[in-house]
């Protein structure tokens, strides 16, 4: 079972209830190649439209990138380059979707993916947006969980 | 987008044949990231790989700063699977000169169950450490980890950078659980969530991974895993 259907599964039976104003600030996502285009291409089913539904009920202002679905930059982190120790070209491989960030003006990014998270949070400074949050979209919901 | 359904999506490994598919048109070279890189781009791999210049891929660094994003072969109209390509050609890399700790972590994860070589005992304090953390926060009061829980219904991995620098980033899946009242469990062996042979090309590491996870589920007799990594 995915991160997507086990979150919506227990958002829509209301087995965990979320306070969508616990982030005010603009938040982004961004789409995992694994999960969105490979998946599409290999299995037959892109990760697209979950997430964002998750993202609608967590966040009260929230942006796509563009490009995006199956479309969308990959962050750079992919395919094992965080541990294959050439870090000047996977740091400037993923400007662009820095870049991509900074022009919706998003202040967070949401991602669902553990590599995606480990590179965002790795060249945003190089490039410019070290104030820029990242989450994994599960964060998003643990920290906007209701009691009871 | 369509899927590509050319003659690319039989049986055989990408590695030895797709390469003949191609018209050479480049469109490939034009959606990719890191296109001129080492002079490279997936054109100019394919048609190495058609002209026999095996060697000089395995040596090249190129097609290991490529992510497999798939970019260029969403967009290949003769359905060459390029990116399984550039994991073919990693294959072929002598083990002990795969880049980084890639093969490293893996060896480590083949002979202990872990990337880390993380002692049993050292693993179960940190869950039991991050869980007393949880329960420190109002509403986690009855917090508990669940290990080697019998009949859950839900087993989840774990990634070896939330036992190891990020401990922090275990409380939120956990925290979910505890709120939805989620029947689930960790394993105390051969947790690791990662399959570092997904990006050195080793499809036999890939499955002694996947088993052991399989294992574990018919051990304790779960029927859903939960793989975020």
């Amino acid at each position: 079972m995915t991160v997507f259907d086990l979150l919506i599964e227990y958002i829509r039976s209301g087995r965990i209830r979320i306070d969508r104003s616990r982030f005010p600030q603009l938040v982004t996502y961004h789409d995992p190649c694994n999960y969105g285009r490979k998946a599409r291409m290999r299995f037959g089913h892109g990760y697209f439209e979950e997430p964002r539904w998750i993202l609608d009920r967590c966040v009260e202002r929230w942006v796509d990138l563009y490009p995006n679905r199956m479309h969308q930059t990959c962050c750079g982190g992919g395919g094992g380059t965080l541990t294959s120790g050439y870090n000047p070209e996977r740091i400037h491989y993923g400007r662009r979707k820095i870049e991509q960030i900074r022009a919706v003006g998003a202040e967070m990014v949401a991602v669902p993916c553990h590599s995606c998270h480990a590179q965002l949070e790795s060249i945003k400074e190089t490039h410019g947006m070290e104030g820029l949050e990242v989450k994994y979209l599960w964060e998003l919901v643990a920290d906007a969980l209701l009691p009871g | 987008m369509t899927q590509n359904t050319t003659a690319a999506s039989a049986g055989a490994p990408a590695w030895e044949c797709d390469q003949d598919l191609c018209m050479t048109c480049g469109i490939c070279a034009s959606a990719c990231p890191v296109a001129g890189i080492d002079a490279y781009d997936p054109r100019r791999l394919v048609r190495m790989a058609a002209l026999g210049r095996t060697r000089e891929l395995v040596e090249a660094r190129w097609p290991w700063i490529c992510t497999m994003c798939g970019k260029c072969e969403q967009l290949c109209p003769m359905g060459v699977r390029i990116a399984d390509m550039v994991r073919g050609i990693r294959s072929l890399r002598e083990r002990d000169r795969v880049p980084g700790i890639l093969h490293k972590g893996l060896a480590a994860a083949l002979e202990t169950g872990n990337n880390l070589r993380l002692p049993k005992e050292d693993y179960l304090f940190i869950l039991e450490d991050v869980a007393g953390e949880i329960r420190e926060e109002p509403g986690f009061e009855g917090f508990q980890v669940q290990i080697d829980r019998k009949g859950a219904r839900i087993l989840t991995t774990i990634h070896n950078k939330l036992v190891n620098t990020h401990t922090e980033d275990l409380k939120h899946w956990w925290k979910i659980f505890h709120a939805a009242g989620e029947s689930w469990t960790v394993a105390s062996e051969n947790w690791e969530g990662t399959s570092w042979g997904y990006f050195t090309g080793d499809d036999a590491a890939m499955k002694v991974m996947a088993g052991r996870i399989l294992e574990q589920m018919e051990a304790l007799g779960i029927e859903t895993l939960l793989w975020p990594e």
